[in-house]
């Protein structure tokens, strides 16, 4: 494992180098949130949960859209390797192929997690996001996440060949699995057919779970089944990922 | 900066290097034998085998498409044979590529190094990545001053020139101080300073005990680093040894004859003429000028030049293979 901890820190270091694309990542979501806050407020209200203010879903939501984009950093910083001709030089070290991926997994789960976290302190507290809940409980499910979007990035990392192709996957997840899940807007404002498919999104359950946490109270018990098929998803891709992967096959940084 | 030699530093950092992983130094660092690849249709490697002892440098020469790079990419284990087998510090480098490439440093022709980083986080990532801990740090500034490159250590490699990319990329491949070595055109696109510094350096590592694997397009850096020759060709080693070895042997006497494209060149059969390419025809030990002349008959105006062949690497290539050494031809030492 050393050896992914010398790829693990060498991701950060380059990361530190440039922090421009978290610095953006962090800025569009807040100013996205106060625009969403008062539709999904709205929303809340018809429910009937009248003490909602629309920034129980509004701000979480707005992580998992982003946070998307974050995750396929772990398959940008992949193919960029191979762009800087660095690929080869890490195959011919003594990093097994697995450690190779560890190493370039580790480092933006970490992030991921992270990025989360404080979007969601801070979209709060600017947008008035009540922290008196669980934190434990919505910690489960931006840890579980995260491990399930870093999956699916590495298995389309495994996929394809150009990183043309794997950016259209990381749209496919922000946007499309973003709006499927209730993300964008809450899961009852959308018709029926999408509420029906949501299911198969992982952003419907992670959706589910800060949504448990933020407007019904709920604890570790109450995501259980969230974090349990945010898992299940993370295994899922992260197996097929693995078994797909080819460290020998040629990737386009640019096509 | 170090109290001691780079050189010594190399050697001290390979000793730890084997107290820690408890192997005992071997004569033959690299042993590759009967390497089958082919691409489709296309052989190309027929049984190759190479080896290469602890502080010897190999000069692997051969056109392009000879299979020189299919066989450094199967020795580094980047991509499989379809036989053969490959040792490298008597590990099996085919069933354990992960130990064996502990004993590795390859630099591509490609250069590969993090632009966004300094040369020292360069060298000390791939130290690290190569195992060296409390080391590493003292190891990147060795090699540094080895490649010239110690006053830039601090300063990022997207602000280095070409020559110091190269070097910054040699450097990365020989941190770690491997017990193989394989330099794939390190001097491409490198001025005569950091040409000279890094065949000083590759005679520094080999004369430390490291075998050396070296290509390079200028025949001369053969010569420099007085390397043991090897010639390919079409997937096959077909001659190996010193470079006096190899002219003493193989290299051809004779004559170079350029003639017009209207010459007749059947008349020039007796001398068993080769085409060289450009109108130019290697002539046998046999042709005179005096012959060749009475050869031509009435056509000794559509000769336009004749030159004695030197013994030499370009003509023992010629003679092993039938084939003209010409700029495309690369050597790997």
């Amino acid at each position: 494992m050393s050896t992914a901890l010398a790829i693990t820190k060498l991701q950060l270091r380059i990361l530190r180098r440039d922090p421009a694309f978290l610095v953006i990542m962090f800025g569009m979501p807040l100013v996205i949130m106060p625009i969403l806050r008062q539709t999904v407020g709205l929303s809340l209200a018809a429910e009937g949960l009248e003490g909602a203010n629309g920034a129980e879903l509004a701000v979480p939501g707005q992580s998992v859209v982003f946070g998307f984009f974050v995750a396929g950093s772990v398959g940008f910083s992949v193919f960029r390797e191979h762009g800087w001709k660095t690929w080869d030089r890490l195959r011919t070290s003594a990093a097994s192929p697995i450690s190779l991926l560890a190493g370039f997994a580790i480092p933006w789960i970490i992030i991921h997690v992270l990025y989360q976290v404080v979007l969601l302190a801070v979209g709060g507290l600017l947008f008035g996001l009540s922290f008196d809940v669980s934190i434990v409980a919505d910690l489960a499910v931006i840890v579980s996440f995260s491990f399930a979007a870093i999956a699916i990035m590495l298995f389309s990392v495994a996929s394809f060949r150009t990183v043309n192709q794997h950016q259209a996957i990381v749209n496919l997840g922000a946007m499309v699995m973003g709006g499927l899940g209730g993300a964008l807007v809450p899961l009852e404002q959308l018709p029926g057919w999408a509420q029906a498919v949501a299911p198969i999104t992982p952003t419907y359950w992670v959706m589910q779970g800060h949504r448990a946490v933020f407007l019904e109270d709920g604890g570790l018990a109450d995501v259980a089944t969230s974090v349990a098929v945010l898992c299940a998803f993370g295994l899922f891709f992260a197996g097929f990922g693995a078994r797909r992967f080819r460290s020998d096959e040629t990737k386009e940084f640019f096509a | 900066m170090l109290g001691i030699t780079p050189v010594r530093e190399l050697g001290q950092a390979r000793t730890r290097w084997r107290a820690r992983s408890g192997t005992v130094r071997l004569d033959r660092v690299l042993v590759a034998k009967d390497i089958e690849k082919a691409y489709g249709d296309v052989v190309a490697l027929r049984g190759t085998d190479l080896s290469v002892a602890a502080g010897e440098v190999v000069a692997l020469l051969g056109r392009n498409g000879a299979g020189k790079s299919t066989l450094l990419s199967i020795i580094a284990g980047l991509r499989p044979p379809d036989a053969g087998s490959v040792e490298i510090h008597g590990i099996d480098a085919l069933a354990d590529p992960v130990a064996a490439s502990q004993h590795l440093g390859i630099a591509p022709q490609d250069t590969g190094v993090y632009r966004v980083l300094t040369v020292r986080e360069n060298l000390e990532f791939f130290g690290e990545l190569a195992g060296l801990k409390a080391t590493r740090s003292a190891r990147a500034e060795a090699v540094a001053e080895q490649l010239g490159l110690t006053d830039l250590l601090d300063r990022k490699a997207s602000a280095l020139s070409g020559g110091e990319v190269r070097r910054l990329h040699t450097g990365c491949a020989l941190v770690h101080a491997p017990e193989l070595l394989m330099l794939d055109e390190p001097t491409v696109g490198a001025d005569v300073a950091t040409r000279n510094q890094l065949i000083e350096a590759v005679r520094a590592l080999a004369a430390d005990g490291a075998a050396v694997i070296y290509t390079t397009h200028y025949l001369p850096e053969v010569t420099q680093l007085g390397a043991d020759i090897v010639i390919i060709d079409d997937g096959r080693i077909l001659a190996r040894g010193t470079q006096a070895e190899l002219e003493a042997d193989h290299a051809i006497s004779g004559l170079a004859v350029e003639v017009t494209a209207d010459f007749d060149r059947a008349r020039l059969d007796t001398f068993r003429p080769v085409d060289l390419g450009g109108g130019r025809l290697r002539l046998d030990g046999a042709a005179t000028m005096a012959g060749v002349l009475e050869a031509a008959g009435d056509q000794t105006s559509s000769i336009l030049s004749v030159e004695r062949l030197q013994a030499d690497l370009e003509s023992v290539f010629l003679a092993v293979t039938g084939r003209q050494l010409d700029d495309e031809t690369e050597v790997v030492a």
